[in-house]
């Protein structure tokens, strides 16, 4: 599978991590569902073209952040009954800080940084 | 009754005009359709919670199968989301019980496990979908009912009566 093929099946992989996360208390808005496909979609692309991740070999640490993106965002919806794109980008925000540090503390120059 | 003449500003379109909408149309749906599979995959997700995992092969599968479902339906009835996504989450969750169960004993949901949940669910919607025709004394032809069933389980047959 190319990269452009491959990325709707990594981003499926993700979804399902988010949720189990998340679990069944709070639901997800459906705009929050389209504001991380858009951001993540092009993240996860750029990592596979330009930095040539694969996600055999990078899956088990991506989905651990999948699921912790699930938590933030839980977190931030609170005692909303779903999660909105405010929660959705709170999240992404304490995981993006995150892995950026990660990255950095073990020598990763930022702009090769893999987004995802 | 409305006029079934169409409106004055609406012009037949030439043969490569159609065939140029068309192919936007489909896109449209084929850009709408992953957020639809996103949102089964973050239900499923959800149901399944820390119990178990997923082996990507699985992944693949139930991704492979309900997005060429889901274009399906939607390329026949149009996107209709906002009224079915109650419903159709409501079949992530059965999918997403029945492929922990058929993984009990193994590591993670493997693709067997996820292929015989969707069988399951798939059989579940179509006997919904013939009952609910049944009732509403619609006769459908054999492959209708398989043909909406799955996500689009609890599509609405027309009235018999009155044609809506």
């Amino acid at each position: 599978m190319t990269p452009a093929e491959e990325v709707d099946y990594v981003l499926n992989d993700c979804f399902f991590a988010v949720g189990q996360a998340v679990g069944t208390a709070k639901s997800l808005d459906f705009d929050a569902i389209q504001w991380w496909r858009g951001r993540y979609r092009a993240f996860f692309l750029h990592a596979m073209t330009a930095n040539g991740n694969s996600w055999s070999r990078d899956r088990h640490r991506v989905t651990a952040v999948g699921r912790f993106l699930g938590q933030r965002a839980l977190h931030y919806a609170g005692d909303q009954p779903s999660i909105d794109v405010r929660c959705a980008s709170l999240a992404s925000r304490d995981v993006e800080a995150g892995c950026r540090m990660n990255a950095e503390r073990e020598g990763v120059e930022p702009e090769r940084l893999p987004a995802r | 009754m409305k006029s079934q003449e169409p409106p004055d500003d609406i012009h037949p379109a030439s043969g490569a005009e159609f065939d140029a909408l068309l192919a936007d149309y489909v896109r449209d749906l084929e850009r709408q359709v992953e957020y639809i599979v996103d949102d089964c995959f973050f239900t499923v997700g959800q149901v399944v919670g820390m119990r178990t995992t997923v082996d990507y092969d699985a992944v693949i599968w139930w991704r492979d199968h309900y997005r060429a479902k889901f274009l399906s339906a939607m390329e026949t009835f149009g996107n209709r989301w906002a009224q079915d996504r109650a419903n159709v989450t409501s079949v992530a969750i059965m999918l997403a019980e029945r492929a922990v169960r058929y993984a009990e004993g193994k590591p993670s949901i493997d693709r067997d496990a996820a292929r015989k949940a969707a069988a399951d669910v798939e059989r579940y919607c179509e006997l919904h979908a013939r009952r609910a025709a049944r009732a509403m004394g619609v006769t459908l032809s054999d492959d209708a009912p398989a043909r909406i069933a799955g996500y689009w389980c609890n599509f609405e047959y027309p009235d018999p009566q009155t044609g809506g």
